[in-house]
């Protein structure tokens, strides 16, 4: 724990400094991908440490999301709580849901428990268009945050901070629950839930409890999410907002505290800078899941403990130009793989289709990207992703070419020292 | 050696059309080491899941403690004073030593769905964990994955497991398995001591240690007890050295 002090400390400083480093626009990111990396811890209780994987997470991120649009609305429009405390609605909104699916979920575990908190979801998702008095319809609900405690919550830098804060509440939170012999436990239900039995422990009730609390903490990012954008629509239930926690999760690392909210952090920053340059996000988004997955179980966050490891193996004179061959091969093959499928989805959709086919048009015209225009028939526009590849491919060759002399050298050094040894012990 | 702590009567266990305990009826007294012996398939590990909650009776009666337990929970039959092991071992393979115990040690402690306090500063949970550390003398694999130990030493921490629940009757299934000579010579004594004032019902494979080890032994052959008795009158019993040890000398 001392360890990561100054980290953390750090990490706290900047997080604070944010509204005096960025603009607007990005400190409204940060919010989001505050929310995003608090949905994606409180997944990880469930999924990473007590085993559980759940496809439906976006039913307790919604209920927490709608309990507290209703906590803001209740009473004229008063508020049921002052605005600093209105994650506690959702908190609460996410709990009992949680416990009540929870406890119908976790009678089957694997495969099984996936499904069910896939229907659940599902469920949800499908009904709350239907119910108008309590998720507002397809329109949704609308809201207005109070001020309260002295602050008027009517600027983004407020709302930030008071997000800020609950994230990093939430976040301790979770952390210290790993401290519990609750939070032992879960571990223990990921392991071998068997076993737990045959110690005397109820399994079943142990994992109501861990799905209630997961849902809990998802409940107040949710309500976070209805703070900030002072509305909630049932598209929040939506299948896709399911997803993005596993593939968040997954990318930044579920095996550590934070990997989760590093890999949420990220995706969502990448969400709003691409969003906006591309049509083909989800495309990328996917690509880097598999692309995580086979090459780096173990996360994002996985890379700073490889890092470390290779590190303490070779030093740093060794790291350095592993490091640099490796992420330079990684930038020039995915800026190769950027260009292909920027290219083609440009050059294959339907407005350039049309354009192409206008009578008195000229035949495939050019197509702006990167800040030039490339022709898609001339052989030097596909020439260019193939040089990327090409030179990119190469880099890793000889990133892996390095590693092995790398191993090679650790190797001889190993057994020159162990001849030393024995040349050593003959002469004595 | 008056009354006895658990009591099978007519147990059954079919998986299908086999039946695999063919009414079983057995006693084990208070305080008593008793070993269950016989032939590969005869239906020994079964007796135990059927004991233990693992599997529900198809007839028949287990009385544990005055209380009846058959087709219970594993939790309830384990609130109740008994504790088991396992054949295959059965541990958390990716958690510590020192984690494994203190899941088994926390629950006899009362915690389980505790979330206001933190763990290590338990002591007396801490205490315990050593001690069971120091009984199967695995104090320098406590900081070990446990499924990167040599398979002896998961066998040791299988029994230390067993143990943590300060159990009345404990089920012990071929605990010696896979272990040298040094191990089990260690293991036996362990077992002996630990039970001192305890029951035990142990399954092993290992004649010498079933031998010195038991005050009576059950001979189970194709799901029925063919005799019990002490270790003298077993081992000079003509059905149980015809079906049995008849067989282990054949073989």
């Amino acid at each position: 724990m001392n360890r990561y002090l100054p980290a953390l400390v750090i990490g706290t400083a900047l997080l604070v400094a944010v509204p005096y480093l960025l603009s607007q626009g990005l400190v409204n990111a940060s919010i989001q991908m505050l929310i995003a990396a608090l949905f994606a811890c409180a997944y990880n209780l469930l999924c990473g440490q007590a085993g559980m994987l759940s496809f439906g997470h976006a039913a307790y991120f919604g209920i927490g999301a709608f309990a507290t649009v209703h906590a803001m609305n209740a009473i004229g429009g008063a508020g049921l709580l002052p605005t600093p405390l209105l994650p506690l609605a959702g908190a609460l909104g996410g709990l009992c849901f949680g416990a009540l699916a929870g406890y119908f979920a976790t009678k089957r575990s694997g495969t099984y428990f996936a499904m069910i908190t896939l229907a659940i979801a599902e469920l949800v998702h499908s009904l709350a268009p239907h119910l108008k008095g309590l998720f507002g319809g397809e329109a949704g609900i609308s809201t207005t945050r109070m001020p309260a405690w002295g602050f008027t919550f009517g600027s983004t830098n407020e709302v930030y901070y008071l997000t800020l804060a609950w994230v990093l509440l939430s976040l301790a939170l979770l952390f210290l629950f790993t401290k519990t012999p609750l939070g032992r436990l879960a571990l223990g239900l990921r392991e071998n839930s068997h076993r737990l039995r045959f110690l005397g422990y109820d399994t079943h009730r142990l994992s109501v409890i861990v799905f209630a609390i997961s849902a809990m903490f998802s409940g107040v990012a949710g309500s976070l999410q209805v703070i900030s954008n002072e509305a909630a629509n049932y598209a929040i239930f939506d299948p896709t907002v399911s997803a993005a926690v596993v593939l968040n999760t997954y990318i930044g690392g579920v095996k550590v505290f934070l990997g989760p909210a590093l890999g949420a952090g990220l995706m969502t920053f990448f969400g709003y800078a691409i969003s906006d340059l591309t049509r083909s996000w989800l495309l990328y988004q996917g690509t880097l899941f598999v692309l995580v997955m086979m090459f780096m179980p173990t996360g994002l966050a996985g890379l700073f403990g490889l890092f470390g490891q290779l590190r303490r193996r070779f030093g740093w004179g060794g790291l350095l130009p592993l490091a640099t061959l490796s992420l330079a091969a990684a930038l020039l093959l995915s800026g190769a793989g950027a260009f292909v499928i920027e290219m083609l989805q440009r050059a294959l959709s339907q407005d350039y289709q049309s354009m192409a086919t206008l009578p008195g048009a000229t035949p495939w015209p050019q197509i702006p990207l990167f800040g030039t225009s490339w022709s898609p028939v001339a052989a030097s526009t596909w020439l260019t992703p193939i040089a990327l590849f090409a030179v990119g491919g190469l880099l890793a060759w000889l990133a892996r070419r390095q590693m092995r002399v790398l191993v090679q050298r650790e190797e001889a050094a190993a057994s020159g020292a162990s001849f030393d040894q024995t040349l050593a012990e003959k002469t004595a | 050696m008056s009354d006895a702590i658990l009591s099978l009567r007519g147990l059954r266990k079919s998986f299908g059309a086999t039946e695999i305990i063919r009414g079983v009826d057995l006693d084990i007294h208070r305080s008593e080491r008793h070993a269950v012996i016989g032939p590969n398939g005869a239906g020994k590990s079964t007796l135990f899941h059927l004991i233990s909650g693992n599997l529900k009776p198809t007839a028949g009666t287990i009385t544990f403690d005055g209380h009846p337990i058959a087709g219970k929970t594993p939790q309830a039959v384990n609130h109740l004073g008994l504790s088991r092991s396992f054949q295959i071992t059965n541990i958390f393979p990716k958690l510590t030593v020192f984690e494994n115990l203190r899941l088994a040690v926390m629950r006899p402690r009362g915690l389980q769905y505790t979330f206001w306090k933190f763990i290590d500063r338990d002591a007396e949970t801490r205490r315990q964990v050593e001690r069971l550390l120091e009984l199967v003398r695995l104090q320098k694999r406590a900081y070990t994955l446990a499924g990167e130990m040599a398979y002896s030493e998961q066998r040791s921490l299988e029994i230390a497991m067993t143990l943590a629940s300060d159990p009345k009757l404990i089920l012990l299934d071929e605990p010696m398995a896979g272990m040298n000579k040094e191990e089990t010579a260690y293991t036996a004594n362990l077992i002996r001591e630990v039970t001192a004032g305890r029951s035990l019902l142990i399954v092993e494979h290992d004649m010498e240690v079933v031998f010195a080890l038991s005050d009576r032994v059950t001979v189970l052959v194709y799901g029925q007890p063919i005799a019990t008795g002490t270790p003298e009158a077993i081992r000079s019993n003509a059905a149980v050295k015809e079906a049995y040890l008849g067989e282990e000398v054949a073989a």
